[in-house]
């Protein structure tokens, strides 16, 4: 999904002249059209990720409005105070770009996993974070973040899975048995899992948030209630992830609704050789999913085995 | 706003006329240090605030930034303006008393220092007007110096100086070798780094802690021309200044400071980076003040 935000990106700099790209040497065949195209609002910062958030603020001072990319892992937890003290405080519009959500890294180890990233990011009132599902929310996913005038955060998976009609913050496909049905909620990647469940086991309804925060409680709500019974499906912690956020949301509204969690546990030092590998292992695959939809399903709404 | 909207809007601060030596560059003589001191010994009493050492280390630093900048283009918010971030963001009183002897603050505000509903807390906050960036974690203020110093660069207004004062504790964070080796590299010859070279960290002499000792070696290992100046000399900060103004070099000063300058009990004593003043204490600190000012530009204090 990069290339398509990359795309949007090289498009929106040529239409908005305050729009400015700094990467933390990252991005290679990526962001060298960038540079060719921009190159006085194109700015490798080097190995240096505290300095860059540092810097982007100072764009911010001087009148521009910056995109930062890296990894994600060391564009949040390497900058955490960067990012509160610099951006959050001063209410700096920055685009925070990060990619290798979850297990994209996979087989290179825990420090290149990025499963607890965003709910240290949500713990920062003011911004915004979007965890694309699909190229088609990708390609406007820059412009949807720049048009909120917020700081934010955009969790980029590899790949580039097509999901029709889902270019809007939040989408829901509903399954055969209506309400009825159990209800999982997920986003990023793991979006792609809920609907070849829902294949495997028509009965699953399934809703995606594309902006996975704040959480959308007028679409989210109201489905809660209808089907009763939930599984946030992540890979991210659930305690600080959407799970945390959905329960809240059950708390606040009082609404009549149960959910479960589907999300890694803890770091993983056991090399797995794609994502596919440690969604298996976390039982967030498509057969664990429809085997957990199927436990909730015995013991009716409320409840799980 | 758009950049494309203001690159061409000449400056309109007379930046093409070098400051005369012994005047700001509004043409007006400095703010008296000992008066700034007089009205940060103030500040901190009423607040009961701590944080005296390091700010009576400041003052010639700050002035002597302040004086080199376009103050009323300052208090306009120009995007052209000349910028001081003080990435130190605990000399936050002496920021607001220079900031008033400067007309940026009214008497009355500064009043309010580390009061209940005050914008004046004990760290520089941006939601004092004219302060460019809220700091008090270290290692914050130079990043965000020198990104402002890129985009000025990037925007075509090249002319605007960016000063960042910075502690010489404060460097021991790395994120302030991270800022300076890319200031190095885009040869950003505008941003004016000044350290408060007081010899004291948190809480005790920085060369105890980590010794960086020759400081000048570190910067000019990094790439940068030092300026190694007394820090409590107007004129000589002064002259820095305008050296690197006129050159084309990345550029550091070196301020040689004294910690709790200008108040015999509290000089070279960490502990006044915590401690508040009683009745007595500042008495004492007024008295020194007044009948041993720290020498002004116009009492001698050197070209």
């Amino acid at each position: 999904m990069r290339g398509q935000i990359f795309n949007d990106l090289i498009a929106l700099m040529g239409e908005d002249e305050s729009l400015f790209f700094v990467t933390g040497d990252m991005g290679i065949n990526l962001v060298e059209p960038i540079e060719e195209k921009y190159p006085d609002r194109f700015l490798n910062v080097g190995i240096a990720e505290q300095n860059m958030i540092g810097v982007a603020a100072g764009l911010c001072n001087a009148g521009y409005r910056p995109v930062v990319f890296t990894i994600g892992n060391f564009l949040v937890h390497r900058c955490f105070e960067q990012i509160r003290d610099d951006i959050v405080l001063h209410e700096y519009p920055v685009v925070l770009l990060g990619t290798s959500a979850g297990w994209d890294n996979a087989p290179l180890g825990p420090t290149h996993h990025l499963i607890d990233d965003w709910g240290a990011i949500r713990n920062l009132p003011g911004m915004d974070v979007y965890a694309p599902s699909s190229v088609e929310f990708a390609r406007s996913a820059l412009g949807r973040a720049l048009a909120a005038s917020r700081p934010c955060y955009i969790r980029v998976a590899k790949g580039a899975t097509s999901i029709e009609d889902s270019e809007h913050d939040v989408f829901f496909r509903p399954g055969a048995d209506g309400s009825a049905g159990p209800l999982l909620v997920s986003y990023g990647t793991l979006a792609s899992e809920c609907l070849k469940a829902q294949e495997l086991a028509p009965e699953i309804s399934v809703l995606v948030l594309n902006k996975v925060h704040p959480v959308d409680a007028s679409v989210v709500a109201p489905l809660l209630v209808a089907h009763g019974r939930a599984i946030v499906v992540e890979d991210h912690f659930a305690h600080s992830g959407l799970y945390a956020s959905v329960c809240q949301l059950i708390m606040e509204e009082g609404l009549d609704a149960r959910v479960f969690p589907a999300a890694p546990k803890g770091y993983d030092l056991v090399v797995g050789t794609s994502a596919g590998s440690y969604h298996e292992r976390e039982g967030l695959d498509a057969a664990h999913l429809v085997k957990r939809v199927g436990a909730l399903g015995r013991v009716g709404a409320g409840h799980e085995s | 706003m758009t950049v494309a909207a203001t690159r061409d809007t000449a400056r309109d601060d007379g930046r093409d006329s070098l400051q005369a030596p012994g005047l700001t560059r509004g043409g007006t003589p400095y703010p008296d240090p000992s008066a700034v001191r007089r009205t940060i010994l103030g500040m901190l009493y009423r607040a009961k605030a701590s944080h005296l050492g390091t700010s009576m280390s400041l003052v010639e630093i700050l002035v002597a930034a302040y004086g080199a900048c376009d103050i009323a283009a300052i208090a306009s918010g120009l995007p052209s303006r000349d910028r001081v971030f003080v990435s130190k963001g605990h000399g936050a009183c002496a920021t607001y008393a220079t900031m008033h002897h400067y007309g940026l603050l009214s008497e009355a505000v500064i009043g309010t220092y580390h009061q209940d509903g005050s914008a004046l807390a004990g760290h520089v906050s941006h939601a004092v007007p004219g302060i460019e960036h809220s700091t008090g974690a270290l290692g914050h203020g130079l990043p965000v110096a020198v990104g402002t110093a890129i985009g000025l660069q990037s925007s075509g207004r090249t002319d605007a100086l960016v000063f960042c004062a910075l502690g010489d504790g404060e460097i021991q964070e790395g994120s302030i070798w991270e800022a300076l080796m890319l200031a190095r590299h885009r040869g950003l010859a505008r941003l004016i780094p000044i350290v408060d070279n007081n010899q004291i960290s948190s809480i005790r002499a920085t060369s105890d802690v980590i010794d960086m000792r020759p400081l000048r070696k570190r910067f000019e290992g990094f790439g940068f021309v030092v300026h190694q100046v007394d820090g409590h000399d107007v004129a000589a900060l002064a002259a820095a200044i305008s050296e690197i103004e006129t050159g084309q070099v990345a550029s550091v000063i070196i301020a040689d400071t004294i910690k709790g300058k200008g108040v015999p009990f509290a000089e070279g004593q960490p502990v006044w980076h915590y401690r508040s003043l009683d009745d007595d204490s500042y008495a004492t600190a007024l008295k020194a003040l007044v009948e041993d000012p720290v020498p002004t530009l116009a009492a001698g204090a050197g070209s």
